[in-house]
């Protein structure tokens, strides 16, 4: 019997271990999230980690010319390389020659998949890859302002039958489009060639493909590849010269810091409108073969 | 066609390295941690075999696309990033493992239990039954359905190009980026997977005649 008031005290002992257990680990708690708390409060910006390790990493990718692509020499170049180039120069005040510039960046290939994945995770500072701003991709990536307004445009060869626009128009129905297998893809050739056939192929290098191979009369791609195909080969492909619908190419950073959206920003304006335009017209007129509307002083017009 | 071949092989001899490196690695590494886990689904008591079940059934079921993204955008969540490269090459690995665990453990099951009886009749113990006995005629019958495992990794490392790695599947598609020439840079890609592929399936036809032997 004396053994039953200690095996109860006993009890109670350990239920008071529990309780104190558990009053620790509230206590524990409130210091954490107030850690978490002061550590969202004054957030480490990209921007700072950025210039103490004096590199900059971008994610891009390798595979769309003028975009991102290698070039005859194996280098990586093409607009959004460019773009790269114009914030390493920048951040770490070169801007001399591309490859200075080119040395503060490390661009981490990858697929288009990747771009917001890789954004998230942490994995790379920026992405510049050819990334169409859209408010369904905002409510995840933080958008920098558009560095270029991507369009449609239809491309013809220089051995077919229709070469113009107006010729496309005019033969109607006897005009073939071929065009990147899309949700949306009769419309868009509608919206440029409302009568034409229309061919949807896997991929715009093919829809290009067929067009060589004269399966198609019209190809209907991006502005920018009719722009970089006609400049490099002016003898096979014409730009029928209609160009329609747009979109907003921009970099892409994590949510959450103004600072590094405010700096990159502020870079791009003064690359586009400021004093420092060298490299943005430099690179617009070798990917699009055009030239950058001339600046006029006075009136800001951005 | 052998100026076109010559003209963009510099751009493709990378990533052919890069492919034959992350094919090497996968097959290496699956064929140690899989012929461990074939001898503990067939001896291993349960605490050893149901683990390895459960991994090889999972694995087995799952695309590999999803498990390589698993391991690059999971794991960095969990504080744990082997980087790009790794990350691919752990999912690849991961995902043979399971494969050639279950060519093994076949392997090993096809070799008919009077010979374990006969190793044990004579006093070999369960090392010696395994290296003696059982092995050296399992082997012959993992050989075959092993070197298409190995031909598949070959090809199933053309996945690590979603990665951002430059591989040969990536290497041709640089290629194409700049040329807009999709066709010939698809056959010459095909040729050079075909040759790599080939070569492993003649190897393995002369492992088989090696190992056809029947000790007397």
């Amino acid at each position: 019997m004396s053994e039953r008031p200690r095996e109860t005290s006993a009890r109670r002992d350990f239920l008071k271990i529990g309780g104190l257990g558990l009053a620790a680990g509230i206590a524990a708690a409130g210091t954490l999230n107030a850690q978490k708390a002061a550590a969202q409060s004054a957030p480490a910006s990209v921007l700072r980690t950025v210039l103490s390790r004096g590199k900059l990493i971008v994610g891009t990718g390798s595979t769309n010319a003028p975009w991102h692509f290698e070039n005859d020499k194996g280098e990586l170049t093409g607009m959004d390389i460019a773009v790269a180039r114009i914030l390493a120069a920048g951040l770490f005040g070169a801007g001399r020659d591309a490859k200075e510039d080119l040395s503060k960046i490390e661009f981490v290939k990858q697929d288009p998949a990747s771009r917001i994945p890789n954004i998230t995770t942490g994995k790379v500072d920026i992405v510049i890859q050819f990334m169409t701003v859209s408010p369904a991709r905002a409510q995840l990536v933080a958008f920098s302002r558009p560095y270029y307004v991507e369009g449609v445009a239809i491309l013809t060869s220089s051995k077919g039958k229709f070469k113009t626009h107006k010729e496309l128009i005019d033969a109607g129905r006897n005009a073939k489009a071929s065009v990147l297998q899309n949700v949306d893809a009769d419309q868009l050739v509608a919206r440029g060639l409302p009568q034409a056939q229309v061919m949807q192929l896997d991929t715009q290098a093919n829809a290009i493909q067929a067009l060589d191979s004269g399966r198609s009369d019209a190809a209907v791609i991006d502005l920018s590849t009719v722009g970089w195909l006609v400049k490099r080969n002016p003898d096979k492909y014409l730009d029928s010269g209609f160009h329609y619908d747009t979109q907003l190419y921009s970099a892409a950073m994590r949510q959450g810091d103004p600072d590094w959206l405010q700096w990159v920003d502020t870079c791009l304006n003064v690359a586009m409108h400021g004093h420092q335009t060298q490299i943005y017209d430099a690179a617009f007129e070798e990917f699009f073969a055009s030239q950058p509307p001339r600046r006029v002083p006075g009136f800001p017009k951005i | 066609m052998i100026a076109y071949v010559m003209g963009v092989m510099p751009f493709l001899w990378q990533g052919l390295l890069v492919t034959l490196a992350v094919s090497g690695l996968v097959v290496a590494s699956s064929l140690v941690t899989g012929v461990l886990c074939g001898i503990g689904l067939v001896y291993g008591r349960w605490w050893i075999s149901w683990p390895i079940r459960i991994y090889s059934d999972i694995l087995r079921g799952t695309p590999l696309i999803v498990l390589i993204f698993l391991i690059i955008y999971g794991l960095p969540l969990l504080g744990v990033d082997f980087g790009n490269y790794g990350s691919a090459v752990i999912a690849l690995a991961a995902f043979k493992t399971a494969h050639v665990a279950e060519i093994a453990r076949g392997a090993i099951q096809s070799i008919h239990f009077g010979q374990t009886d006969a190793g044990k009749a004579i006093g070999l113990t369960f090392r010696q039954r395994l290296q003696y006995v059982i092995m050296p005629q399992a082997v012959r019958r993992f050989l075959p359905p092993w070197i298409n495992a190995v031909a598949d990794a070959v090809k199933g490392s053309a996945l690590v190009s979603l990665a951002g790695i430059v591989d040969l599947t990536l290497a041709v598609q640089q290629v194409i980026g700049r040329t807009y020439d999709p066709l010939p840079m698809y056959l010459l890609g095909a040729a050079m997977y075909f040759i790599i592929n080939y070569s492993l399936s003649l190897t393995s036809r002369r492992l088989e005649a090696r190992f056809a032997y029947i000790r007397e």
